[in-house]
């Protein structure tokens, strides 16, 4: 069922809602909120949907679920985060209308720079994290991704805490562990082939159950 | 030193927060009311969102939306245990008034007649089908409102189009209303199930809404507000609005009613509502004591 002809309706149980973006006020978030108000189970939840692209708050529950996490400190004062984090850092927008990402900075000018640009132009505050080690970015379907064990492991218990069926993660290899650094959605183009199917196996994992799906 | 206070209450403000002075006043009464009360009230800006964890309680002034840093504050507080108000259940709802209108609808509240329309449904037909059910002109509001920004009075087929396409750029959803005009509107402060107090936010002479933007300017031109004793109000308003706020939260709320006929119908629940000295404290005096109260409870 596609998202206008689900606005319409009424249709009561379960709902999958598959989407690549959930970003919030775009459809993928009013798909689940409107199944919310019919009374139905759905993932993603809504309130799951804002959390995950707002980094402070997917680290943070994701931290008390007892995912590895770096840590992160949220202003819009490129002093405060020279003093408390340092050199190199990683920069996310907090605001989640952001389709950009994260910013590494490795001198000054070089932050102000991505603070600028992922604050837009200062309005909002940032996300920094220290960069200790490699940026990893994959994609993730239902928790599945074509990673390592351990990236695949931190993908899974991901979708355990956000349910987030379609998103992009970035993960910081610190010597021989991951932490989890943000999550995004994802553009269509970046969906591959095996994305695909990844996507096709995971919605038949949960329709085996006979539920409703709306794509 | 050794903190002896009965709780720590940090207050968070954006700069812009003091920038009108009898915000800045209300602000400074909140302080005052609750250092008297023995509790520590800290006002906390975004480059301290690291001291959440010290304090029992946090209370958000700055403008709050799923967007925004305050959302942050929120959550992260919420999530923290602290008391919190706004807590962010309430932000989510009265952040996007197509989540709140839909739970109105479900939860048969009176408010005023409202369709929504989503970015494939912006076509001759279905415009004109929204003429005819509203009347000319209707309101167009994008979901994101506040301040009385972001809501516009339209009358035919092109400026529909052209203030929807502007509002569709950050909403794929849009919520469109019939046209109320009144002289004011009822604001009636809610603070967990019980009514704080109670106002008439007028509309200025010539305008249709209580903040309208000047003409050509950047700058808005406020109505006056008229302050009742919360007794004093009519009942049925009273009653309208804690119905309008069950299906909000426990929270603070400031609900906007219209009355028409002698009917009260609700044009919003707004979370965060704007508290000035010499304005909504006006007849009841009480309003920052029984917040204080509330968040030390």
């Amino acid at each position: 069922m596609n998202p206008p002809t689900f606005f319409d309706s009424s249709i009561k149980g379960f709902t999958l809602n598959i989407n690549n973006d959930y970003r919030y006020l775009k459809t993928g978030y009013y798909v689940s909120l409107h199944a919310e108000i019919l009374g139905n189970s759905v993932v993603p939840s809504s309130e799951n949907i804002i959390d995950a692209y707002r980094i402070p708050i997917l680290l943070l529950r994701a931290s008390k679920a007892g995912i590895p996490t770096v840590p992160y400190l949220v202003t819009s004062s490129v002093k405060q985060m020279i003093s408390e984090v340092g050199f190199p850092m990683v920069v996310f927008a907090v605001n989640p209308f952001s389709h950009e990402g994260f910013k590494t900075a490795k001198n000054r000018s070089a932050l102000y720079r991505a603070v600028k640009s992922l604050g837009m132009n200062y309005k909002f505050a940032v996300c920094v994290q220290p960069l200790r080690g490699e940026m990893l970015s994959f994609n993730s379907y239902f928790g599945k991704c074509d990673m390592g064990k351990d990236v695949q492991e931190i993908s899974e218990k991901v979708y355990e805490v956000f349910n987030i069926p379609i998103c992009k993660l970035h993960v910081q290899r610190i010597e021989e562990c991951v932490y989890l650094s943000g999550l995004q959605p994802l553009k269509k183009e970046e969906i591959s082939p095996l994305g695909l199917k990844m996507i096709s196996e995971g919605i038949c994992q949960i329709s085996k159950n006979g539920e409703h799906l709306i794509g | 030193m050794v903190n002896t206070s009965l709780a720590n209450i940090a207050c968070f403000v954006e700069r812009y927060n003091f920038t009108d002075p009898k915000e800045a006043l209300a602000l400074q009464n909140f302080k005052m009311t609750a250092e008297k009360m023995n509790c520590r009230f800290d006002f906390m800006f975004r480059e301290s969102l690291l001291e959440i964890p010290k304090y029992d309680a946090v209370f958000i002034r700055a403008t709050t939306d799923p967007l925004f840093t305050a959302y942050i504050v929120s959550k992260t507080a919420w999530e923290m245990g602290l008391k919190v108000v706004d807590d962010p259940k309430s932000i989510q709802i009265c952040g996007n008034k197509i989540h709140q209108y839909e739970l109105f609808k479900k939860y048969n509240i009176p408010h005023i007649p409202t369709v929504f329309l989503n970015k494939e449904e912006l076509h001759h037909k279905r415009i004109l089908d929204i003429f005819r059910a509203f009347g000319r002109p209707v309101v167009i509001k994008a979901p994101y409102t506040s301040f009385s920004k972001y809501v516009e009075k339209v009358a035919c087929e092109t400026s529909f189009r052209e203030v929807a396409k502007r509002f569709f750029r950050k909403s794929d959803v849009l919520a469109v209303q019939k046209f109320v005009p009144t002289a004011f509107d009822w604001r009636v402060g809610v603070l967990n199930g019980k009514v704080l107090y109670v106002c008439k936010y007028m509309v200025p002479k010539g305008r249709w809404k209580h903040g309208a933007k000047r003409r050509g300017k950047p700058s808005f031109v406020w109505g006056r507000t008229i302050s009742l004793k919360r007794e004093n109000a009519p009942m049925k308003l009273k009653e309208t609005a804690l119905k309008a706020c069950e299906v909000v939260g426990h929270g603070l709320y400031g609900v906007d009613i219209k009355e028409v006929n002698g009917n009260y119908i609700v044009v919003e629940v707004n979370d965060n509502p704007s508290i000035y000295a010499g304005h909504e404290d006006l007849r009841d005096k009480d309003v920052y004591s029984k917040i204080i109260e509330f968040l030390i409870e």
